[in-house]
């Protein structure tokens, strides 16, 4: 599994950067095309959920998917052969 | 087992809501425990009355009631005493329940009907741009007390459990897993479950109150917020209970006879 910020949904409000118990996600410095700042992702492999989601079979720690007003936060599957293991959805 | 964001209307996404806004967190909150509960959209109702927190039940897939202004509560009791097979959760504002609705509330509360109302308290009426509720903490600046809000706000979770309610529990939308638990539990008890979700609004509260942003408006609740446990403690002891602190954790669950339950 894989982390993603989907940037169509996010506004920018940085919470997710106050609850990641890993402090993944980081304020971010460049504005997108829609002119807000997304947080970008810090070594997202030591997520905890993507790591574990399959073997446990539920959501692990999930706070930053249940902070996040915006609905933003997700976690979907990566291609098994993709060169690049994990990054921000553009 | 499905996932929760399922239950959004994905058409209508991203929604409304200003930056930061803590009324988000409380809809993924509350859609996750409806899908823990495992009801099905059909027999799922969302009923809302005027304000911010009330355009939530437009971004979900059941059905749902859009009312007027502070009659949340008395549409969803006709919609539950109607079809008692349905589940009725009615999510609405401090706007909206405590100042135009407030009679409702406690005579919802005193009969005991099976609801389950999520209350987000932000404060002010964010809608309209600020003006300060009856749940404008003391000395809090709003569009129209510009001098510091001098009267003393509204407890709602204590007043539910005063008018009756079955469940009461309030917790702040830093806590996003207590929220759950709490919203799950009120789905689960019969008669009326109250939860009162406190959440930021960065935009017409906190950033007149010396809290920029939405992260600092976070970490003021999460300061200001004293488990029920610690709250009750300080009380027996006969500690001073600090002013600006807040109890959060779960008021009260009890056993009263409730209206609007089906028939096994």
């Amino acid at each position: 599994m894989k982390l993603i910020i989907d940037e169509t949904r996010c506004k920018g409000c940085n919470l997710c950067t106050l609850v990641c118990p890993y402090k993944i996600f980081q304020e971010g410095t460049k504005p997108n095309h829609k002119g807000v700042v997304v947080p970008v992702l810090d070594r997202p492999e030591r997520c905890t959920n993507c790591r574990l989601q399959k073997l446990y079979g539920r959501v692990l720690c999930g706070v930053c998917q249940m902070i996040c007003p915006d609905q933003a936060i997700t976690w979907v599957d990566e291609d098994p052969y993709s060169p690049e293991k994990v990054v921000v959805e553009e | 087992m499905k996932d929760f964001r399922e239950w959004l209307r994905e058409d209508r996404m991203p929604h409304i809501y200003c930056t930061g806004c803590g009324n988000g967190t409380v809809i993924n909150c509350t859609l996750n425990a409806v899908n823990q509960m495992g009801w099905e959209p059909e027999n799922t109702v969302f009923i809302s009355g005027i304000g911010c927190s009330s355009r939530a039940p437009g971004y979900i897939i059941t059905d749902s009631l859009h009312t007027t202004h502070g009659r949340a509560i008395p549409f969803a009791t006709g919609v539950k005493l109607c079809r008692p097979d349905l589940h009725v959760v009615v999510f609405t504002g401090d706007g909206d329940l405590a100042a135009i609705g407030g009679n409702h509330f406690i005579h919802a509360c005193r009969r005991n009907i099976d609801l389950t109302v999520v209350c987000m308290n932000n404060y002010i009426y964010g809608m309209t741009g600020g003006q300060g509720s009856p749940c404008t903490p003391l000395g809090a600046i709003s569009t129209t007390t510009p001098y510091g809000c001098d009267e003393a706000p509204f407890d709602l979770a204590s007043l539910a459990t005063a008018a009756g309610a079955n469940y009461v529990s309030r917790w702040t939308s830093y806590h996003v897993k207590e929220l759950t638990r709490a919203v799950k539990a009120g789905l689960e008890t019969p008669g009326l479950s109250f939860i009162e979700a406190m959440v930021q609004c960065p935009t017409g509260y906190g950033r007149r109150n010396k809290l920029r942003d939405a992260r600092l408006m976070v970490q003021w609740m999460r300061d200001h917020s004293v488990l029920m446990k610690k709250w009750k403690q300080m009380e027996a002891e006969g500690r001073p209970l600090p002013e600006d602190k807040f109890p959060v954790g779960e008021f009260v669950r009890r056993h009263r006879p409730a209206m609007g339950v089906p028939e096994e």
